[in-house]
């Protein structure tokens, strides 16, 4: 219905001769013929177009009312909006049409200033009405103003069809459904603006979660993934694990140091009594880690022995919540050398005690599994909550194995120093510290190595795990 | 390993005359070269079994649990301890080692098999 030709039937009428200057003037505009607002926009939008279309229609709707008793151009309260019109047009009265009050001011510049008042008088409301649904007496002068394309769509418009429509309706008719219009469309522009508040809020927030989740990740991968799973699960952990968590980051921090000071102390050639010192210093930061664990045991054992406070590498190896010793011996004898016989006898056997405590815990543990699997696995379920608290029990002692593996742990160290000179120590302890460390560097490399890479081929976007295992030469372990 | 139980007759004196639970234990503690103090239901007790097997040792067990005066005993030794778990106790020789953590940190160290040995536990 836009730019719906202003009905013949107007233009065909008496037209006054002094219409002929004012070709810039839109002929309904002259003829005060009916604009319907629509021309101008089609969109509903959600800038208050519901309350100004109410307000214009109601306007409308009044001077109906007024035209209807008089032919000659009533001014209601409302149309003061218009009081650029000149005084003559208010005097050429056409059926159907309405003029505005006027004072005469120049025709040329009649449509201007009728704009400006009209946006005066229409402050509060948005000064576009793009209901088109609605015929409007007066719209004209606010459909040349307000056109935001700035074109003089100036051109004569009529809802001819709602014309016919209203006058074949009654006035109380039309009220009601107009009314009735307006008030959805006020409610359908207010839905509108709450959605697009609502869809907003809800960027932006995705917007920080996704800023606080990349920095996240960047700073566990500049930690070597230090806290393992922990950290991107920060929902699921149990405050005793998130506890150990952070104690142990700063535990490793602390080992960085006194690895660098055993490392300055080798280098430097100090005298054996101020490097036991600094031994002595790096076994007790050992003792410290075990302390700990002790109190994480007991918090959540799960967590120890999952591994999910280690990285994914060191998880690979991962015995009893932790490292195993024997292990740690085989990779250290052939990096101690030159070791005397006696040394090497002691560590050959610490190397075999430690098997053999390792296999009777690991006993131990697969006797507490059977135990578990016949208390809570099928069969008749008598009393299913005494089976459970049964169950419970024997979970409990899981702890117990994590703490004697820990034992282990500890006592193979302090064990280990005591058979060692205290250089051979020093450096022992050092390479401890250094695998380790390499350990968690490939579990950074490893989590952060190139997929992107792989679909960047002619590969299909679904990679299987075996093209990732294929492509392991993307990584350069330049350290290694 | 030999399991010893309230039907060996031959010992039943010296054992009825033992009232006190602390006395009993000490008592059978000096009885065998190494004697554990085991609940057959314990996992750990297990596992200290397996480790004296594992070295080739017999230990004598004494399931508590299955003992009339178990309880007793139980309660004695965790006094003794001054832990929480009664058990595994073991004994090497009469002399009270201690529960898993002494026996696994004295064989890290390298003490348990020359006690073993002492005991006569231990040949090689």
């Amino acid at each position: 219905m836009a730019n719906h030709r202003v009905g013949e039937t107007g233009l065909t009428e008496s037209r006054p001769p002094n219409h002929h200057h004012h070709h810039n003037i839109p002929y309904a505009v002259l003829h005060g013929m009916n604009v319907p607002t629509s021309f101008i926009h089609q969109e509903g939008s959600a800038f208050g177009f519901g309350e100004l279309e109410e307000a214009i229609v109601l306007q409308g709707v009044n001077i109906r009312n007024d035209e209807a008793k008089a032919p000659l151009f009533r001014p209601a309260a409302t149309l003061e909006m218009f009081p650029s019109w000149p005084i003559r047009f208010q005097q050429t009265p056409r059926v159907g049409s309405s003029k505005s009050g006027g004072e005469s001011t120049d025709s040329g510049s009649a449509v201007n200033t009728i704009c400006s008042k009209t946006e005066n008088q229409l402050e509060p409301e948005s000064p576009i009405s793009t209901k088109n649904t609605t015929p409007l007496d007066h719209q004209q002068e606010m459909a040349s103003d307000f056109s935001r394309t700035g074109t003089s769509q100036n051109q004569p418009v009529a809802k001819l069809p709602q014309e016919k429509r209203r006058g074949s309706t009654s006035e109380k008719q039309l009220d009601a459904k107009t009314l009735r219009r307006l008030a959805q469309n006020r409610e359908a522009a207010r839905k509108s603006r709450l959605r697009k508040k609502a869809y907003v809020q809800q960027l932006e927030s995705s917007r920080i979660k996704l800023t606080q989740l990349e920095q996240d990740l960047q700073r566990s991968r500049s930690q070597g993934f230090f806290l393992g799973g922990s950290a991107g699960a920060v929902g699921n952990i149990s405050s005793g694990a998130a506890i150990f968590d952070m104690e142990y980051s700063r535990w490793l921090e602390d080992d960085q140091r006194h690895m660098s000071e055993l490392r300055t102390g080798l280098n430097a050639h100090l005298s054996d009594s101020d490097l036991r010192i600094i031994v002595d210093t790096y076994i007790s930061h050992y003792d410290e880690i075990f302390r700990l664990k002790v109190v994480a045991a007991k918090a959540d054992v799960f967590h120890l022995i999952t591994g999910m406070w280690t990285t994914p590498a060191e998880r690979c190896f991962l015995w009893m919540g932790g490292f195993r010793p024997s292990e740690l011996i085989k990779m250290l004898i052939s990096q101690l050398d030159p070791l005397t016989e006696q040394q090497v006898m002691g560590i050959y056997s610490l190397q075999h005690s430690s098997q053999q405590a390792e296999e009777a815990l690991t006993q131990g543990l697969e006797q507490l599994q059977q135990s578990l699997t016949d208390t809570i696995a099928g069969g008749p379920v008598i009393d299913g909550m005494q089976q459970m608290a049964v169950a419970l029990g024997k979970l409990a002692n899981l702890e117990g194995f994590v703490r004697q593996a820990d034992n282990l742990r500890q006592q193979t160290l302090h064990q280990l120093s005591r058979i060692l000179t205290v250089r051979q120590a020093a450096r022992c302890f050092l390479m401890i510290g250094e695998y380790y460390g390499h350990l968690r560097a490939l579990s950074s490399l490893w989590v952060s190595r190139p997929r992107e890479s792989m679909m960047s081929d002619d590969h299909s976007c679904q990679t299987t795990t075996d093209l990732q295992m294929v492509q392991p030469s993307q990584i350069h372990f330049s350290d290694f | 390993m030999h399991y010893q139980g309230e039907s060996w007759g031959y010992y039943m004196p010296t054992r009825s005359m033992a009232s006190d639970p602390m006395e009993r234990v000490v008592k059978l503690a000096s009885e065998s070269a190494v004697v554990v103090f085991s609940l057959s239901s314990c996992c750990m007790c297990h596992a200290v079994k397996r480790l004296f097997c594992g070295m080739g040792v017999n230990p004598t067990v004494y399931e508590l649990d299955q003992d009339p005066r178990g309880k007793e005993m139980e309660s004695a030794l965790m006094r003794l301890l001054g832990n929480s778990q009664a058990v595994p106790v073991v004994f090497i020789g009469g002399k009270l080692i201690g529960s898993m953590d002494r026996v696994m940190a004295s064989h890290i160290n390298g003490t348990l098999v020359p006690l073993l040995k002492e005991a006569g536990a231990l040949w090689l």
